[in-house]
């Protein structure tokens, strides 16, 4: 009976987790849609002939999101994951002015063109000081790799819906993706313990019946 | 079980699917190529011309031989063409999540994840 009430609590344990993963699926394909379509709205507003795609990409491309897997809090044997900015480098400003510079795009999209236009302007003078920066005599760390933001693949200035797409994608990767990932590994921690007290069950039931078994054959010979 | 040497290394993402899930994911500042002669890539774009060997073997390379991997993501269409794969797939880490493409929506029927759920509940 108690291990009953083992799985039982299990599977309402693992229902609760089944339920934050859709939920958050739903959230992940929402900004996915999102991402496509406004890659769509860049690629149909861009010059003839020109695309938001893999001819633009930077071959020396660093990584500024990187993933950090925590011990987990419970006994179980699987990390809490996390995706978080690389300190120390130029781009972690960079990429954090272009996020808040598209979620009051998104946030206005009436006045948009105005702001384009005054974003683009920030954004120039953004780039003439991260030049300026990089001309400068270089320091103590030399090789020290500069992580530069993928919006600069595809020029200074960069049309709305990409940068829109850009905040998008911070918000799938750095919040949705990590949080997917742990409740994945949760849920097959729950799947393991679940079958481990099924199987605990199945035995105590057996053992049990074969006790009757002998029990009755007892009576019989008495 | 994964001890913590398995995983303090696994910093990068890692993408295999369209061109358009790929750049959306990189503009996120995923995309990492690692130092000369290497130069390995963590993304794999595939369009129609992929060979099916090329998205096995990048996921290969993902998933086995690099250990520098935390997260795959891959296009759930794509995951299709290499379901066998993705299926006997159950190392702890890198842990592989199937993401949806603009032509291709997230379809749960396929989803790794909610098949364990319908076989814990035995159907």
């Amino acid at each position: 009976m108690e291990e009953m009430g083992d799985i039982d609590h299990l599977l309402e344990q693992y229902l609760h987790l089944l339920h934050e993963y859709t939920s958050l699926r739903a959230e992940l394909n929402k900004l996915q849609a999102g991402i496509y379509q406004n890659l769509a709205r860049a690629n149909f507003a861009a010059e003839r002939g020109m695309r938001y795609g893999q001819d633009q990409y930077d071959d020396r491309m660093q990584a500024s999101r990187r993933v950090v897997a925590l011990p987990s809090s419970s006994s179980s044997a699987r990390p809490t994951f996390e995706v978080v900015k690389v300190e120390g480098s130029d781009t972690a400003a960079a990429a954090e002015a272009s996020v808040s510079k598209s979620d009051e795009a998104v946030a206005s999209e009436v006045q948009g063109t105005i702001r384009e236009e005054e974003g683009d302007k920030k954004e120039e003078e953004e780039v003439k000081d991260s030049l300026a920066k990089e001309t400068k005599p270089k320091s103590s760390e030399p090789k020290a790799k500069k992580t530069i933001d993928p919006l600069r693949w595809f020029g200074l200035i960069t049309p709305m819906p990409l940068r829109q797409a850009q905040a998008q994608s911070f918000q799938a990767v750095e919040d949705i993706v990590p949080k997917l990932v742990s409740i994945n590994a949760e849920m097959a921690e729950v799947e393991i313990e679940v079958r481990r007290a099924r199987k605990k069950r199945a035995k105590a039931e057996a053992a049990a019946r074969k006790s009757e078994d002998m029990a009755s054959k007892e009576e019989i010979t008495a | 079980m994964a001890s913590t040497a398995d995983y303090k290394d696994r910093q990068f993402l890692a993408v295999i699917g369209d061109e358009d899930s790929v750049t959306g994911l990189l503009l996120a500042g995923i995309g990492h190529v690692t130092d000369p002669p290497d130069s390995q890539k963590n993304f794999l774009v595939v369009d129609n011309k992929t060979e099916t060997s090329a998205i096995e073997a990048a996921f290969e390379s993902f998933t086995e031989q690099r250990k520098d991997i935390g997260i795959v993501l891959i296009n759930q269409h794509i995951a299709d063409k290499i379901r066998h794969r993705i299926d006997t797939y159950t190392a702890a880490f890198p842990t592989v999540l199937e993401i949806p493409s603009k032509e291709h929506p997230y379809d749960p029927e396929k989803d790794s994840v909610l098949r364990r759920v319908r076989r814990l509940f035995g159907e």
